[in-house]
């Protein structure tokens, strides 16, 4: 695939005939999609494609009408102890970061692996500095997030997901809360996690960062995928008129700023 | 009618267990209105309809009936269902029931300041409902309304008054002006001595809840 890598062909997420809507619109038109291990999937769309929707629905933040989620062969259930635990499993990292607003830096990235996982306080607090020194925040430890620049707190945000050991992390539109300036630090986190083997589903506006890190392309447009393909062949040559129109958009935003 | 030195020097004992009776009294019914309070809260947010109704219900209860109602209903009432509660035990459940549906109510408002994002990243993390009410909601929710906490402590103090409308021993700091009066002539000033101490009381709580705020208050 695009970056050489080899990915395996075992699922860690299935989505199979996923419906939903929201109120007489159909945000999600029967939606199937399986992400391998290893795999880092990029979706992309114009606003109200129903790409962050999608993202949202494979951890069950977004109900849905009909369809079936799969994590690494088990069916997401609607609620209850084993939908917790298999989200437990998927990382997420949002727009708007959603650090609990209460806790410090180091109390934000433990507190899930020391309540869900049952981790010590040692174990989970050397790991938590572990995570943070990778991601470049660990001299913020003791801080409140309130405190960090929006770049700072997207990296710690990682480090949480991270904490948690998850066999995949899904990123809703990471890049689109911060200033131009931060936008890279946290695609360079990103980069380096997808270069170290993280699976991933990643939904973004930053193409060049698609170009770059994705195995495979998505591109959703009025609740379903038109497209699925190689960055490469996506951005070189997109089948449907919708992605050449998308992308061409995008091109004039570009050359205009 | 007697000075208040007069006074002070004749009943300053039975004022200061007066003041002990208000303050126990006090601690008691807000220490049970905040659990109270809490676990009212939990249930109208947990996912269990009935729960849910149990919890609108009892606020819309508690938080609508007069305490001296209350105290009737406990006082003169319960013995017909067969439940003999002592005096002070009325009391403690009437000063005790109405301030945690206010207490309820202000927990609510403070949930309000959470973001819904914070309570997605939670689960997102794989915590339960009780993993994020412990976490996340009740600790954001208590840090940001300790100032109508405060107000609630001073309010709860204040309804301790009821404990005058019963015959207790020793009696409250409303209850012992009474007990002056009809052993001496106190007149008004037997009244203005126990205000003066509610109110210095009150200050001092307003003082020490600004500063437990300041302390608390997450930055945003």
């Amino acid at each position: 695939m695009s970056n050489g890598k080899i990915i395996s062909q075992e699922p860690i997420i299935e989505l199979k005939h996923i419906d939903k809507h929201f109120g007489s619109l159909h945000v999600l038109k029967d939606i199937n999609l399986t992400v391998h291990k290893g795999e880092v999937v990029v979706i992309i769309g114009p606003s109200g494609s129903g790409k962050s929707t999608l993202c949202r629905t494979i951890n069950r933040l977004e109900t849905i009408d009909s369809g079936e989620i799969v994590i690494d062969g088990s069916v997401m259930p609607k609620e209850g102890k084993k939908l917790a635990e298999l989200r437990s499993q998927i990382g997420m990292v949002f727009q708007s970061f959603n650090l609990f607003a209460h806790k410090t830096i180091l109390d934000n990235v433990t507190i899930a692996p020391r309540d869900v996982l049952k981790k010590s306080k040692r174990e989970a607090e050397e790991e938590a500095m572990q995570l943070l020194k990778r991601v470049g925040v660990d001299s913020q430890a003791g801080k409140v997030p309130a405190q960090l620049s929006g770049g700072q707190q997207q990296r710690v945000a990682i480090a949480r997901s991270l904490a948690m050991h998850p066999k995949a992390i899904l990123f809703d539109e990471p890049t689109s809360a911060l200033d131009p300036e931060m936008i890279g630090e946290v695609l360079d986190v990103m980069t380096e996690l997808a270069r170290d083997g993280m699976t991933m589903v990643i939904v973004t506006h930053e193409m060049n960062f698609a170009r770059r890190v994705a195995d495979r392309v998505i591109f959703m447009d009025g609740g379903s995928i038109l497209e699925e393909a190689a960055p490469e062949e996506f951005f070189a040559a997109p089948k449907t008129q919708r992605a050449r129109d998308f992308l061409n958009s995008l091109g004039d935003r570009e050359s205009r700023s | 009618m007697m000075s208040v030195g007069e006074l002070l020097s004749q009943f300053g004992d039975k004022y200061l267990q007066a003041l002990w009776t208000t303050y126990g009294l006090t601690v008691l019914c807000f220490a049970g209105a905040l659990v109270l309070g809490i676990a009212i809260t939990v249930m109208r947010i947990c996912p269990i309809k009935p729960l849910q109704w149990f919890g609108d219900f009892y606020v819309q209860i508690f938080r609508n009936i007069p305490g001296a109602a209350l105290l009737i209903v406990l006082v003169y009432a319960l013995p017909y269902l067969r439940v003999m509660l002592s005096y002070y035990m009325c009391v403690l459940v009437a000063v005790t029931l109405i301030p945690s549906s206010f207490c309820s109510e202000y927990l609510m408002a403070g949930m309000n300041t959470i973001g819904a994002g914070q309570i997605e990243a939670a689960r997102s993390l794989g915590m339960t409902f009780f993993q994020i009410v412990k976490n996340v909601v009740l600790p954001q929710a208590l840090r940001s309304t300790v100032l109508q906490m405060t107000n609630l402590l001073v309010a709860t103090m204040l309804t301790t008054a009821l404990a005058s409308q019963v015959p207790l021993n020793p009696a409250d700091l409303t209850g012992i002006v009474t007990y002056i009066n009809t052993h001496a002539v106190g007149g008004i000033t037997a009244f203005m001595i126990s205000a003066f101490f509610y109110a210095v009381t009150a200050v001092v709580i307003g003082q020490i809840g600004n500063r437990i705020d300041k302390k608390v208050r997450i930055l945003r």
